[in-house]
């Protein structure tokens, strides 16, 4: 509240703060919300991913042992139709029945483009074909072709897929009967024809399946080209590899490019018997789509959410900065002296309690203010620890006009009046200085009440208004010759500066009228009756180191202070001589 | 000052492209154009032709909406044929369909070397090096392959099996293709396999058609098979007016014959090959290059019976033959 600190405090009211409080709490508010918001949409992404993917891997897996199926499906119902061909013992009779078998055979089963039965013995008696000649009992011994000989020994046999001339994929066929006797069908399949059933199979939009041989060869997919295109060497290494990645990756889906270029995810599925895999894929792209679209909704909501958040935490930082602002710039004024401000907040929270207790504060600041300019006035005449007891007790009791017994001192220099006229003024006020300092700080110490002072004398009460708490008169002679004592110890230093001052003491004790007069703003503390009259023409009448003292306060000495009577003077105004008393001079220090 | 010029030719460009698409609203814009090159008439081809049409819009194409098609007919003169493919790479096509044979083909093919070309119902394409191989043609040729001529002997094996009384066979044979000889050749070792003496009648136009049934009776051959050739298809009508007339059980290459009253036609499905060319033209116009088109082998070969044919030749149809038959006409 120093008055200096105000243009200050008016200043940091004025000047933004480093760090605004409105920007520290919508930035808590909004992170406080935004932060957990992402993290939940960040982990339900996370997780969300990883969800969609097991399905993914897991529906694919599904389609790719659906078309696995159908594939072994499509090879079952040929080697069905062949068994047909393989129930009868051969004899020389029933050969044209036979014929009759196969030719029914290849209209019923369009793959097979022909058909070789060999008897028992493994000798060919019948071939029909589609595009060749018909043979009927080459007798050519097929014991050792491997179609012949593995179907006997598995009843079932597949040959590895061959490309008729360099494009389309031919596989042979062996099936024999459940005796020998019956022999073995040895067919020629068209596996072209299996497009029929890879191009039924959809995944997804787009997404479909193709199948592979062991050496990766394309055995089917739909885009027929691809498998017309023949041997590939890159194709075939390509195929191997998805082979051996959808084989590390234990039933989960892999992702890899297709002929296309683009991206797909594939699930794989083998075929046993035929030593072939079935790949199901789908496009990327495609596949992850309603997860795309669940994202950006993510996405969508957590911005509206940001969006909203960011709104509900500028209201709430303008809810705490603005009383908060109105507290600043309340403080500030009352800071700069204005104890009448109020600060108007009625938010129902702490700080509507804050802004009543700064209002408080202020008021009792301005009461403080009151009370310590009360003080600085009283210590102009009364020792500071007077002036409080003083204040604290109330003027009214205290300064009001009384009679009361008091002990009046009256001092000054001798000699003053010839030295001022010829010193230079900054010598008057120097020694006036010191004299001053001297004085002021016996009075202060014997709490004694300096009513007034002009030039180079000063009086002091004592008794009034605050009691004493030992003999005023006692005190006032003590406190008298401490001041003969600090006079002279100066006045010896004045005399080496050539100034002959000298220095008495007046003191007297009776009933006064005590009290405060003058005017508004400008009052005195003062003693009005005979005995300040006395005291003041004692130490007219006292010679330099002289304390007269008159015969009351020298009967109130009783013994305590060493009392000399020094006769009677004849003082003016009285017309009696009056009896004197000296206070002894204590040996110079 | 490099930037700027590009960005001004960029802008002249672009208003070359404004002024233009009036012209594209107005239906004048480049339509692709299919150039349709035949070997064979109109007339007998216009079933081929509506079933390329209808294939040919499974794939986006619609004939007059969104593709035009001209169309070039040599009506069996395969001399006319180089002409009539100048004349389309003239018009500078979009893609050209060799039909009937493999002449059109080799004429399209000499014709040009950028505009693609497709092919259908030809015999062997690796003859005569028409395309590098089935797998990966590699050229501006692919189409659709047909057995022909390879499936002659076997035609022959089947009307022996059908009328195993005659021990003379005859066939009816185009001097004017290119591999005359070597279908001579083979129907011959097919002959003698069969244990059939054979006759060969060679016919290149109608009157020696008409000579050739003639000689037929002459040398008392008790069948006929018609080899494979495109200009037999379109005098398909006469061939089997003139067996019936003749009274001789026939074999043929294609069902169109039987369903003329032939009697019996051995061969992959004409129509597969026209509907599979249609869908390889639409392929191309979207961009696809032939040279990554492999070519398309038959799969399904049919065997069609006409009985009431059979009936009226006097002929009772073995059980090996009906076994066979995937159409019977009756």
């Amino acid at each position: 509240m120093n008055p200096r600190d105000a243009p200050s405090a008016a200043e940091t009211a004025t000047a933004r703060p480093r760090r605004p409080l409105f920007r520290k709490y919508f930035i808590a508010l909004f992170a406080a919300v935004v932060i957990p918001l992402l993290i939940s949409g960040a982990s339900e992404a996370w997780f969300g991913y990883h969800d969609y993917r097991a399905m993914l891997d897991e529906r694919l897996r599904v389609e790719a042992n659906a078309a696995a199926s159908r594939i072994r499906e499509f090879l079952a119902g040929i080697k069905e139709q062949m068994d047909w061909t393989v129930q009868l013992p051969w004899t020389e009779a029933n050969t044209e029945r036979r014929r009759l078998d196969a030719l029914r055979l290849l209209r019923q089963v369009p793959a097979i483009v022909d058909i070789t039965l060999v008897d028992g013995a493994g000798v060919e008696r019948l071939k029909i074909s589609r595009l060749g000649r018909d043979v009927i009992g080459s007798g050519i011994d097929r014991a050792a072709d491997p179609a012949v000989s593995g179907a006997r020994a598995t009843r079932l046999w597949y040959g590895p897929v061959t490309l008729n001339r360099g494009s389309e994929p031919y596989m042979t066929m062996g099936v024999a009967g459940n005796r020998v006797a019956v022999g073995v069908s040895v067919a020629q399949i068209n596996l072209k024809l299996i497009w029929d059933v890879i191009s039924a199979i959809k995944v997804g939009e787009s997404g479909g399946a193709f199948v592979a041989d062991r050496d990766g060869k394309l055995v089917a997919h739909p885009n027929i080209s691809l498998v017309l295109q023949g041997a590939d060497e890159k194709m075939a290494a390509r195929l191997k590899a998805l082979q051996a990645a959808a084989t590390a990756a234990r039933g989960a889906a892999v992702t890899t490019e297709d002929f296309e270029k683009r991206t797909i995810l594939v699930a794989m599925a083998p075929v046993a018997g035929v030593n072939w895999t079935v790949f199901a894929s789908q496009p990327l792209s495609e596949a992850f789509a309603p997860l795309r679209a669940a994202l950006w909704r993510t996405v969508y909501l957590l911005l509206a959410g940001a969006a909203f958040t960011a709104l509900l935490a500028l209201i709430l930082a303008r809810r705490m900065t603005v009383p908060i602002r109105k507290l600043e710039q309340g403080v500030t004024r009352i800071g700069a002296g204005q104890f009448g401000h109020k600060i108007e907040i009625s938010t129902g929270d702490e700080l509507e309690r804050l802004a009543g207790s700064v209002n408080r504060m202020a008021g009792e600041l301005a009461l403080s203010q009151e009370r310590s300019d009360r003080i600085a006035r009283l210590k102009r005449f009364l020792s500071p620890q007077v002036a409080e007891i003083v204040e604290k007790a109330g003027q009214s009791d205290l300064l009001s006009a009384q009679r009361a017994e008091v002990v009046v001192v009256f001092c000054d220099l001798r000699g003053f009046t010839a030295f001022s006229a010829k010193a230079t003024p900054e010598e008057v006020m120097r020694v006036l200085g010191e004299y001053y300092e001297a004085l002021g700080a016996i009075i202060m110490r014997y709490e004694a009440t300096l009513t007034h002072f002009s030039g180079d004398g000063m009086m002091v009460l004592l008794n009034a208004p605050v009691p004493c708490p030992d003999d005023p008169a006692q005190r006032a002679m003590r406190m008298a010759a401490d001041m003969r004592a600090a006079v002279r110890s100066l006045a010896s230093g004045w005399r080496i500066a050539g100034h002959a001052l000298g220095f008495g003491i007046g003191l007297a004790k009776g009933t006064a009228t005590v009290g405060r007069i003058g005017y508004e703003g400008r009052h005195d503390y003062t003693a009005i009756g005979s005995v300040a009259n006395l005291a003041s023409r004692l130490c007219g009448a006292a010679a330099d180191g002289q304390i007269l003292v008159d015969a009351n306060a020298a009967a109130a000495a009783s013994g305590q202070t060493p009392i000399a009577a020094a006769g009677t003077r004849q003082l003016r105004g009285y017309a009696e001589p009056v009896a004197v008393f000296e206070v002894a001079s204590a040996p110079p220090a | 000052m490099r930037n700027a010029s590009i960005g001004r030719r960029r802008f002249v460009t672009l208003l070359g492209a404004a002024a233009a698409w009036p012209l594209a609203v107005r239906g004048e814009s480049p339509r692709p154009v299919i150039g349709f090159l035949s070997s064979a008439s109109q007339a007998t081809f216009e079933r081929f032709v509506a079933e390329y049409r209808a294939s040919l819009a499974e794939t986006g194409f619609g004939e007059g909406k969104n593709v035009a098609i001209e169309f070039r007919w040599a009506d069996g003169h395969y001399d006319r044929l180089p002409a009539l493919a100048a004349e389309l790479v003239r018009l500078k096509v979009d893609v050209i369909l060799a039909s009937g044979g493999a002449p059109p083909a080799f004429a399209a093919k000499a014709a040009t070397s950028t505009i693609p070309i497709v092919f259908t119902a030809i015999s062997d394409p690796l003859e005569g090096g028409l395309v590098a191989s089935l797998n990966r043609p590699g050229g501006n040729l692919t189409g659709i392959t047909i057995l022909t001529a390879e499936l002659d002997p076997k035609r022959l094996e089947l009307l022996s099996a059908l009328v195993p009384a005659a021990k003379v066979v005859a066939v009816l044979a185009n001097p004017n293709r290119s591999d005359a000889e070597k279908q001579s050749a083979d129907v011959q070792a097919a002959a003698a396999a069969l244990g059939r003496e054979l006759v060969i009648l060679r016919a290149g136009n109608e009157s020696e058609i008409h000579a050739a049934f003639a000689k037929l009776r002459e040398r008392g051959a008790g069948a006929l098979a018609v080899l494979a050739d495109p200009y037999f298809t379109s005098r398909r009508e006469q061939i089997v007016a003139l067996a019936a007339r003749y009274h001789v059980p026939a074999m043929y290459q294609w069902r169109e014959f039987v369903v003329a009253g032939g009697l019996m036609s051995y061969g992959p499905s004409i129509l597969d090959a026209y509907r599979q060319a249609g869908i390889y033209t639409g392929r191309i116009l979207k961009g696809e290059k032939p040279a990554d088109l492999p070519v398309l082998q038959p799969t399904k070969f049919e065997l069609v019976l006409n009985l009431k044919t059979a009936n009226a030749l006097g002929l009772s149809v073995t059980e090996p033959i009906l076994a066979r038959a995937d159409e019977v006409i009756e």
